[in-house]
């Protein structure tokens, strides 16, 4: 639990690091749907019980579902917050963070989360022991999250708490305080909590997005080669609280997190030229690792954060190169007189896949680290800008020319085949994988301008991100 | 779209092509929403739910569906404005909600009408609503049949 909560330690300062997690009002346990197998077999990645372990009466009781035959999944309901205090603010923060937690709920799909405008017509409940659950069974609900904030000396204090309609108790339960300057991260950490404590799973609630763009529109004051002002921005991973990293006024693209969150690299023109920039967005400073030699583009960080992978034509043609954070041990991966670009790193940081045209054609090919055992994968018209899923999803994903612009491909590196995601709304490019690997931000034109959509592993689940501006090359924090 | 960008050509040409090869589904989706299938079948021997005097019927259809989603609007729906799925009484606004969740994953998007017979037309109407906002397609009247000699 503590891991999770300090993924994001210095942006959630204000709140997070105040924020304590009591004990749950109740012994957790897990909420499922009313399926009849859910009491044989507990549902993702939980330890099975023991076959001499005396389970709790309500597990064991076999109920036939009255109405979720086809595919039953646990249904939640999260109406609005309770607002203990008067004012705008804390009223503000109790409905923000009920919208903001039923959204994240609902990214995962994890849940069937009942539409909030069905809630109306049950009355909010006068405190967190007031739980109308006639009314919530008559919704259909298995689980709904109540809670309350209340004003509190630093700023608020919140509390919310997962309970069972059918048991009437509280199975999960976190309380907050904090400033009520960004309730959206009460609700983002409940949800990535309540995910892993319920369904074993890392949720992406507090995961954030970098992207460059141009939503500034400044005016381009310098010379031919500054045709365009890109800038680095990063964002939640629902669009939110959208900040700008670089100011600069050149060219800044291809953002990379860090593993740990508080540093980007980036392409940046500011020198004029092309180079691998690292921006330490917590503590103000920047990195060099490249020092300036040649034209260096496309920086990744390795899985552990301690080397760079990119692409250079210091020796006179676009290689991948490796090389330490502070810009020592620099090695060479490729060798080829075609053009090599775009490097990725496999989730244990043993091989890299990257882009080459040495069969005529950009495909995408594997490399160990060492610079052996070069494999092709893919047979497509074009393919660019892989991207290698985070474990257990074995998978790489693209952006395959499919038509006049590009679609979304992915490939599964054990079985070697290779499905689509996207087909042919606009063009559709740099895919980047959530750290859960079960979502893909891309860019996409499909609404009009270059925008950052995420979609689902399977395709499903698309949503806008950005809508401000022209916006590229989305990177996933881990 | 109207914005400066070097790509505007490509664009422009690109929109083209693709809205010629697409099918304007717009119409069809229009029809779909105001058709509502209605029809008779006969009340199965075995029966679920609360119970209701069913409409009598000269004809009606078997029942074929071997997993039918019943609806029960008995007399009492006049004062408390309550439905029934299967035994499970809920009130008449959350009745669209809880036939989403029912037919989620249900590929015949059908629902078996179990009305009393003393339901006036305008309630039925109400529930009617509910479950074409649900996504049903079809709604099955469940009446009686009326045998020779009755």
């Amino acid at each position: 639990m503590m891991t999770t909560r300090l993924r994001w330690p210095v942006l959630g300062l204000m709140v997070a690091a105040s924020a304590v997690a009591i004990a749950s009002p109740s012994a957790p346990e897990e909420l499922r749907g009313d399926r009849a197998e859910a009491a044989v077999g507990r549902a993702g990645g939980q330890q099975p019980t023991s076959p001499t372990q005396p389970t709790p009466p309500q597990r064991t009781a076999v109920e036939v579902t009255l109405t979720g035959e086809g595919g039953a999944q646990t249904r939640l309901a999260v109406p609005d917050l309770i607002a203990l205090s008067n004012d705008q603010e804390t009223q503000d923060a109790a409905r923000v963070i009920g919208e903001v937690l039923w959204n994240d709920l609902n990214y995962e799909r994890e849940f069937y989360l009942i539409p909030r405008d069905t809630y109306k017509t049950i009355p909010s409940a006068a405190s967190m022991d007031t739980v109308p659950f006639d009314r919530w069974r008559e919704l259909g609900a298995d689980g709904v999250v109540s809670g309350i904030v209340q004003r509190a000396a630093s700023g608020v204090r919140v509390e919310l708490r997962l309970y069972s309609v059918r048991a009437r108790q509280s199975v999960f339960g976190r309380e907050y305080t904090g400033s009520v300057a960004n309730p959206r991260l009460y609700a983002h950490t409940f949800s990535d909590e309540l995910h892993l404590s319920q369904r074993n799973l890392r949720g992406v609630a507090r995961t954030k997005l970098a992207f460059s763009s141009d939503r500034n529109r400044e005016a381009v004051i310098a010379t031919v080669e500054k045709r365009e002002v890109k800038e680095v921005y990063i964002a939640d991973y629902d669009g939110a609280n959208p900040r700008r990293i670089t100011i600069n006024r050149t060219l800044n693209i291809t953002p990379a997190w860090s593993p740990d969150g508080r540093s980007i690299a980036y392409t940046s023109y500011r020198s004029g030229l092309p180079d691998v920039l690292i921006s330490n967005i917590f503590a103000g400073t920047m990195e060099n690792p490249t020092k300036g030699v040649g034209q260096n583009f496309l920086p990744v960080f390795s899985p552990d954060g301690s080397r760079i992978a990119f692409m250079s034509s210091r020796d006179g043609n676009p290689e991948i190169y490796v090389v330490n954070r502070d810009g020592s041990n620099l090695v060479r991966l490729t060798n080829n007189a075609a053009t090599e670009s775009t490097p990725t790193w496999s989730p244990s940081g043993t091989q890299l896949a990257f882009t080459s045209d040495r069969s005529g054609t950009p495909q995408v090919y594997t490399v160990n680290a060492d610079g052996s055992g070069l494999r092709r994968l893919t047979s497509e018209s074009y393919a660019d800008r892989a991207t290698w899923s985070p474990a257990p999803y074995n998978e790489i994903a693209f952006a395959a020319r499919t038509g006049p612009g590009f679609d979304i491909k992915i490939y599964n590196i054990a079985s070697g085949e290779t499905r689509q995601i996207t087909f042919g709304e606009g063009t559709n490019e740099s895919p980047a994988w959530s750290p859960n690997g079960r979502h893909l931000a891309f860019m996409s034109t499909r609404a009009g301008r270059s925008q950052i959509f995420t979609v689902d592993r399977d395709g499903r689940n698309l949503r806008q991100i950005t809508r401000d501006g022209n916006n590229w090359t989305p990177h996933w924090s881990q | 779209m109207s914005q400066p960008d070097a790509n505007t050509g490509r664009k422009r040409a690109r929109r083209v092509s693709t809205s010629l090869s697409e099918i304007n589904v717009i119409p069809l989706v229009d029809v779909m929403l105001v058709l509502l299938i209605i029809f008779m079948v006969a009340a199965p021997m075995l029966q679920k739910g609360v119970e209701v005097n069913l409409p009598v019927a000269r004809r009606a259809d078997k029942l074929t569906n071997t997993q039918p989603l019943y609806v029960t609007i008995p007399t009492s729906y006049r004062q408390d404005r309550r439905v029934y799925i299967d035994d499970d009484g809920i009130p008449i606004e959350v009745l669209a909600e809880r036939m989403r969740q029912a037919l989620d994953g249900r590929s015949d998007k059908q629902v078996f009408l179990r009305g009393d017979g003393a339901v006036m037309l305008q309630e039925m109407m109400d529930v009617f609503g509910r479950l074409k906002e649900a996504g049903v397609e079809k709604i099955g009247i469940v009446a009686q049949e009326r045998r020779a000699g009755q």
